[in-house]
């Protein structure tokens, strides 16, 4: 799996839990360029994300995502 | 030496910059600021505001140090300082600027202002100047000035303005010192609340009467997420956070672990007995406080020290909010306003010199929140459920009316119901729904009584005027609303239906 169709994934669940998709993620997108993108719509994301790739993260790793980039990675380490 | 007195905390805090001026006073986005830094900050805007001859000044909350101290500088002026939110819709900072009587309008962001000079008020964007220092200002101000003014959602669609006076956020400081924290000028302390909200008032305040120094959220940070990352990286020794917080956290507490935590308070909305109970291994050296207060009376005004688990006075799992602050007096009546026994469940009101004197310009909304009782004496009416039990600690058992609160913020529901009515040439039914999981209201569902609409511009419209907080997550469409047996919309039946 690319970082990039890990990227596209992602923005599919993001478009889903936000309910809207007039907007695209890129890899430094952070949580204040989505409006939406709260502490509430965060833990569904982070939940969702789980569950497609199925794969479990840490609180301590959900903390250190900074931006959609980092998520990736993460998803990436997981799955490789 | 300048002293602190514990008396009038704008004093406290002016004395305090210049006591300790090295000492670190705000940590925001990992930027360092000392209380001389604070102090500069501070007399620079209170140079460019002083002369104003508007009481009330406007402040665009961002997450810096220019907001922090305009927000000082606003008080030690003697002048109210209003909030207005960078991420709320247009519409409503301007109704907000329009009650609240706004001239002057302190923005640390130059964008997103074109709109407030259009409307015809002055922009003010702090300069600092090091050529300004805290020597020259000094606080004249009288308690009968009110500090600030914060905007509650109201059943109208017109928000309500509650002013609090300076006396009465001095009557909260001394009441609020008689709970015995031992706190100084070593401690870091989390600041996680939106500015227009009033528990960011003493998350704000009390620090620098003590010297200590305060960890910042902003706005637009993934709060919890922010929070645990300040309360682990810096270390935090006291924390005031919605219980929400700990709510959603609640799968990893396993991985939590915060020995530094001298204070947990849990504050503005109802805490879970079994959650705090749980989330008690992770902060092993913690005394945890429940506190509670409608903004009208002054941020707080009774506390809960909360005991061991299994010892935890509730009510459908919902944490006591325990004795009145020293000064609040509290009633718990019945529906013609008497006096209820101990232990019977009735409406809180509250007394005392931390209780406004009513809301901004509006008699007619103060003469229904409050009233007199035969000795003469003024409550306010809490619209609050409680139970007082033999020990004297009141037991929270709900809101009386359609009021919920989500991370902090009061709903009236009906607010939401009216502006989404005004959406349509023939208003139909509709209600707000909350949707509570583990009894804290996580979102709001709308229920329309139409066979059709368009859903999407029925959001895009409320959006343009609600705050984030107030939107529903799903908008719902029913033929027709089922009824209780009086014929009122059944809001019980309503919400299981679009829970299925």
């Amino acid at each position: 799996m690319t970082k990039q169709e890990v990227l596209q994934q992602i923005e599919t669940i993001f478009h889903e839990v936000l309910n809207r998709t007039d907007f695209t993620l890129t890899e430094e997108t952070t949580a204040k360029d989505v409006s939406g993108w709260d502490s509430l719509t965060n833990m569904t994301l982070i939940v969702r994300i789980e569950e497609k790739f199925d794969c479990k993260f840490k609180f301590r790793e959900i903390v250190k995502f900074k931006n959609i980039g980092d998520l990736c990675d993460a998803v990436l380490t997981k799955k490789n | 030496m300048v002293k602190t007195n514990g008396q009038d905390i704008l004093v406290d805090i002016l004395a305090t910059i210049k006591r300790v001026p090295q000492n670190k006073a705000f940590v925001i986005n990992d930027n360092t600021y000392t209380y001389e830094d604070l102090g500069a900050y501070i007399a620079s805007v209170y140079h460019q505001i002083a002369k104003r001859e508007d009481d009330v000044i406007g402040i665009i909350a961002e997450n810096n140090i220019e907001t922090y101290s305009s927000l000082l500088a606003v008080l030690l002026c003697g002048k109210t300082y209003v909030i207005l939110h960078p991420s709320y819709p247009e519409s409503r900072n301007l109704k907000i600027a329009t009650l609240a009587g706004l001239h002057t309008i302190v923005s640390s962001n130059r964008s997103n202002t074109d709109y407030l000079e259009q409307h015809g008020s002055h922009l003010i964007f702090p300069e600092f100047k090091t050529d300004h220092t805290i020597e020259a200002v000094t606080d004249e101000t009288s308690n009968d000035n009110n500090a600030y003014i914060i905007f509650t959602s109201g059943s109208t669609g017109e928000p309500k303005g509650v002013p609090i006076s300076r006396g009465n956020l001095n009557a909260f400081y001394r009441a609020y010192q008689q709970i015995g924290w031992k706190l100084d000028a070593s401690d870091r302390m989390l600041q996680m609340f939106e500015l227009t909200f009033d528990v960011s008032v003493v998350s704000t305040l009390y620090p620098l009467a003590i010297g200590a120094c305060i960890y910042t959220v902003g706005y637009d940070d993934v709060k919890y997420l922010k929070v645990f990352e300040l309360l682990e990286q810096y270390e935090l020794t006291f924390a005031a956070v919605a219980p929400s917080v700990i709510q959603l956290i609640s799968p990893y507490l396993d991985e939590i672990n915060l020995p530094s935590l001298k204070y947990l308070v849990v504050t503005a909305e109802a805490s879970q007995t079994e959650l705090l109970d749980r989330f008690r291994k992770s902060i092993p050296n913690a005394e945890i406080y429940n506190l509670y207060g409608p903004t009208e009376a002054t941020i707080y005004c009774t506390y809960y020290p909360i005991p061991l688990p299994g010892k935890t006075k509730q009510h459908n799992g919902m944490v006591a909010i325990g004795k009145p602050f020293d000064g609040t007096e509290v009633l718990i009546v019945d529906e013609d306003g008497k006096k209820v026994p101990n232990g019977t469940t009735g409406e809180m009101w509250v007394a005392g010199p931390q209780v406004m004197k009513g809301y901004y310009n509006d008699p007619v909304k103060t003469g229904q929140a409050f009233a007199e009782t035969a000795d003469g004496k003024l409550y306010y009416k809490t619209g609050d459920l409680c139970i007082m039990d033999d020990d004297n600690d009141i037991i929270y058992c709900g809101r009386k009316d359609y009021q919920v609160k989500i991370q902090g913020f009061r709903i009236e529901l009906s607010e939401i119901e009216y502006t989404a009515k005004q959406f349509f040439d023939a208003a139909p039914n509709i209600v707000v729904i909350p949707v509570f999981s583990a009894g804290i209201c996580s979102e709001l569902h709308m229920a329309v009584e139409v066979p059709s609409c368009d859903k999407d511009a029925l959001y895009q419209n409320l959006s343009q005027k609600l705050p984030y907080y107030m939107l529903p997550k799903r908008i719902h469409l029913i033929d027709q609303f089922p009824t209780t047996a009086s014929n009122k919309i059944d809001r019980k039946q309503i919400s299981q239906l679009i829970n299925q």
